[in-house]
């Protein structure tokens, strides 16, 4: 193997300097260990939180603070067996009932409730990361051509490609049909098999 | 297409112009820069005003900027990426964050996002903390005691998951140990930091396009609308354009580079569909065509001095002549060498002559010749090479003086003949074949050009005294090739597609001939199908071949050249046929759209190099941040911003007295705001949904990228910011999702 040369050695210098894996960082908790698994992508993060809300919304809301959740559980409806939300058996006493309640649910419940006073100028429920997402347009869409941008008055009835003039056509006939769907991926009309 | 455009050949093709410098800009990149030092200073100034001092992260998906809140501009400004890997030469491992990740290609390919592409919630945790790390460091905190002992600000998305927040929150105390931590949101911090009261944000950043209504200072949250669309989608996009405008582009191209090209070049119309329509026209096509130049290597192509070329020249020569002489010297030497052998020969004959039989047949054994015949024919065999060589020599046409051969043989009928002149007789009959087929052959040379030269004159004649007709028939011949070319593309095309017509004959042809079964029915006895009788049956193998065919491209070759030879003509004898009307100026660069489109207002040299790695941008100037206007156009399916503010503005808001308190203050923030023309066509799109004097006014912020920081920095200190920060005490007591509501945050949701 040959030497390191001097650019390689000032290279190698430079990362160490850059490196912060070798620091030992002193503000850091050195107990701290994250949940393994605690790497979730938007969807499962939405998932999970709809799943909770759905699971939430099932429950009674009106129980009053001292009534046992399984006596009114409504799920089970012979009332023979236990329902699986008590887990010992024995009835739980009320204050533990209450704290099993989460505090989602109780926010939750809070903002069902109808509002009393018309603070807000329209009664809405509260701002989620899906629901603030702004609702498909109302507006005419125009067509641009796929190719150029340019405004285009024509389809090509094979590939569903817009297109300009006839010049754009005649490219459009010599393209292959997977760039064909490429270009409407760009504008996201193209085919998707599932 | 377009070097012969612009040749001299055809008289009336416009000479070559000369172009004003293109604008050509090099390709841009995030790089690393430089070696951040970790600074203290601000560490021991914070200690110094307990209460009032915070560590301030406006933690984007863009870049994160953190700092202190009692400083003016955030202190580190780095994307939100590490990278980390093992070096095994070295036995170590390495780990960077934000832009040093750049420092080293190894790095760079492990260079890994802490947010989801495209959204501004993190999804990678172990980035998002190692981006901490880093901040933490670079403020000096790691002279502190076992934990970031300063209170914490941090920015999040509108609407932020509880369990994103869960996760950060947990992180922030349980891994950094810091006394408190607060949370808002970016672009409400920007509002704030412009002084905004009542009024309509805008704010369109990296990964998001929010639109949150204010009022008195806080914001409406239920009145919050996202748009999923911001700078990141621009970049990705204008990537997938320049993909497919390019796509054998050898360059790379990353999103990076895209992004840069956006921040440079491009610009909201204020008027998209009148502005697009004429945005190839070659008029002013100059000015709105930008070049970005890739880095390439130029085809060193070694000039020779003149002198080098020279001495080359004479140094082939040399050795030619040298060649020369050694091949002259070499037939000398065998000329003399037959000229012996002759004399020798002859010698011998002379001998044999006054000989017996018996010494005579001995005398020719010794030399391997059968008999005296033979010897005869060596004779004559080597004073016709010396004869030929010694013309060859001098320079004579050996061809002139060739005699006609000897067919003496050929009239004597076998019967008189012996064996060895039967032999002969065959030989002279295949000579005299030959003869005749080069004769014949010379005479139909001189037979097609007579024909040609008749025709030509024919055709002048007919010229001469009918040019109308003439011309007609000219521009019959030129319809009828162009028609040919014409379905020859065509069926070239359909031959592709297997479905098509001229596909489904071309099997039925292959069916039919490998078939082994007869078509129809035949009596026994009729098996023969007389393929073959009709020369034109062979045409079916000419049919179903396909693909590049050398029979193809001499048909291609003769059209073109026929094109060529009838344009010729009629430019020259017809005067209202002038060079517009010839096929190559119809289909010369100037005249495509295409080639303004992907090539801008020059022509293209195909073998430079540099223009090779040059990318175009024209359309996409103003077609790409259109989309936050019209997402219909990258095939997003939600309403564009002014649709959204238009009607927040009008329908959800537009029972309130106070509405225009609203349109008085619709303020712009967010890196993908800074368009030119950005506020404009916001406004002119808002008065076009308002009533006619609805008193409407949009600003800027005063610092697109920088406020949200500058904001929450500003926030630090003041009470709103201590009734809002959780402390670690309630985060213990209350768990990871407790927050307080305040002006500047989120809901609890």
């Amino acid at each position: 193997m040959a030497a390191p040369t001097e650019a390689q050695l000032a290279h190698i210098q430079l990362l160490e300097q850059l490196d912060i894996h070798s620091i030992h960082k002193n503000f850091r908790n050195p107990n701290w260990k994250p949940n393994q698994r605690r790497n979730k992508n938007l969807k499962a993060i939405v998932g999970d939180a709809s799943k909770r809300e759905a699971s939430a919304l099932a429950t009674p809301q009106d129980v009053s603070g001292d009534a046992t959740p399984a006596a009114d559980d409504g799920l089970s409806t012979s009332g023979t067996s236990t329902p699986a939300t008590s887990t010992n058996g024995n009835p739980p006493p009320p204050n533990l009932a209450q704290a099993s309640r989460s505090l989602s649910k109780l926010v939750l419940e809070k903002t069902l409730k109808p509002p009393v006073g018309g603070a807000g100028a329209v009664s809405a429920p509260n701002a989620t990361y899906t629901n603030i997402e702004s609702a498909p347009s109302l507006a005419h869409s125009k067509h641009y051509c796929d190719i150029t941008g340019l405004p285009a008055p024509y389809l090509d009835p094979k590939t569903r490609l817009r297109y300009h003039n006839k010049e754009v056509f005649g490219l459009i006939r010599t393209l292959p049909q997977s760039s064909a769907e490429q270009f409407l991926a760009a504008r996201g009309a193209h085919t998707v098999l599932k | 297409m377009a070097p012969s455009a612009i040749d001299d050949r055809v008289p009336q093709a416009p000479h070559e112009k000369t172009y004003p410098p293109a604008k050509i800009f090099p390709v841009k990149e995030t790089k690393f820069e430089k070696f951040i030092e970790p600074q203290t200073d601000g560490y021991k100034r914070a200690l110094e005003q307990p209460g009032n001092a915070a560590i301030v992260i406006d933690n984007g998906s863009s870049a994160v900027r953190a700092g202190w809140s009692f400083e003016s501009a955030p202190r580190i400004n780095i994307p939100p990426i590490m990278a980390k890997y093992r070096d095994r030469k070295l036995a170590k491992t390495f780990s960077f964050a934000g832009s040093d990740c750049y420092a080293d290609t190894t790095a760079r390919g492990h260079i890994r996002n802490a947010f989801e592409a495209g959204t501004g919630i993190i999804s990678n945790w172990d980035v998002a903390e190692h981006v901490l790390d880093y901040v933490f460091l670079k403020l000096g905190l790691n002279d502190a005691s076992g934990s970031v002992d300063v209170p914490v600000v941090m920015t999040e998305a509108v609407a932020n998951l509880p369990y994103s927040r869960k996760s950060m929150t947990e992180i922030i105390f349980e891994c950094y140990g810091a006394p408190s931590l607060a949370y808002g949101i970016d672009s409400l911090f920007s509002y704030r930091h412009n002084n905004g009261k009542t009024g309509l944000v805008v704010s369109s950043s990296h990964t998001s396009t929010h639109i949150i209504p204010v009022y008195n200072s806080k914001a409406v949250l239920s009145q919050a609308t996202r748009l999923n669309w911001g700078g990141y989608h621009n970049a990705e996009y204008l990537l997938k354009l320049i993909r497919l405008k390019y796509p054998s582009f050898t360059g790379k191209l990353n999103s990076s580079q895209a992004e840069h090209m956006i921040q440079d070049h491009f610009y909201v119309s204020n008027d998209y569909d009148n502005e697009i329509r004429d945005y190839l026209d070659w008029n002013g096509l100059e000015d709105r065509d930008i070049v970005i130049q890739y880095p390439f290597t130029e085809e060193v192509i070694v000039q020779k001095s003149q002198e080098e070329l020279d001495r080359i020249a004479e140094r082939k020569k040399e050795s030619g002549r040298r060649l020369q002489e050694q091949a002259a010297k070499m037939r000398l030497e065998k000329l003399i060498k037959k000229e012996q052998d002759l004399e020798y020969y002859k010698n011998l004959q002379g001998r044999l002559v006054d000989e017996t039989k018996k010494e005579t047949r001995r005398l020719l054994d010794s030399h391997d010749i059968k008999d005296e015949g033979q010897l005869e024919k060596i004779i004559k065999e080597l004073e016709k090479s010396i004869k030929k060589a010694r013309t060859k020599d001098v320079g004579g046409d050996p061809e002139e003086e060739q005699e006609q051969p000897d067919f003496s043989l050929l009239e004597i009928p076998d019967e008189e003949l012996d064996e060895a002149q039967i032999k002969q007789k065959r030989q002279q009959r295949l000579l005299k074949s030959n003869h005749e087929a080069r004769a014949r052959a010379k005479a139909e040379k001189e037979a097609e050009k007579a024909r040609i030269a008749e025709a030509e004159r024919l055709d002048q004649e007919r010229r001469e005294n009918d040019l109308d007709g003439w011309l007609d028939k000219k521009h019959q011949a030129l319809q009828n090739t162009l028609q040919k070319i014409k379905e020859r593309d065509r069926l070239k095309q359909d031959l592709g597609n297997r479905k098509s017509l001229a596909s489904q004959i071309r099997m039925k042809s292959i069916a039919n001939l490998a078939s082994d079964n007869p078509t129809k029915k035949r009596r026994r006895g009729g098996d023969d199908d007389n393929f073959g009788a009709n020369d034109d049956d062979w045409g079916v193998y000419r049919q179903i071949a396909v693909g590049d065919n050398s029979d193809e491209e001499q048909e291609e070759e003769d059209l073109a050249s026929t094109l060529k030879t009838l344009e010729q003509d009629l430019l020259k004898y017809d005067p209202n046929f002038t060079y517009e009307n010839t096929q190559e100026a119809q289909t010369v660069w100037s005249k495509s759209l295409l080639h303004a489109f992907t090539r801008g207002p020059r022509p293209i040299d195909p073998a430079s190099q540099a223009e090779l790695h040059q990318i175009h941008l024209n359309v996409e100037r103003i077609r790409v941040p259109e989309v936050v206007f019209r997402p219909s156009i990258a095939g997003v399916d939600q309403a564009g911003i002014i649709e959204i503010a238009g009607d927040v503005l009008t329908q959800r808001l537009g029972s309130l007295p106070n509405r225009d308190d609203f349109l008085k203050d619709i303020f712009l923030t967010g890196g993908n705001t800074l368009f030119r023309n950005f506020d404009d066509r916001v406004r002119d799109g808002l008065r076009a949904l308002l009533p006619a004097d609805s008193p409407l006014h949009v600003r800027r912020a005063e610092d697109a990228l920088l406020d949200a920081w500058k904001g929450a920095a500003g926030w630090v200190g003041s009470s709103a910011w201590k009734t809002a920060a959780i402390t670690r005490e309630e985060y213990q007591e209350k768990g990871a999702e407790y927050i307080k509501e305040h002006d500047m945050g989120n809901s609890y949701a």
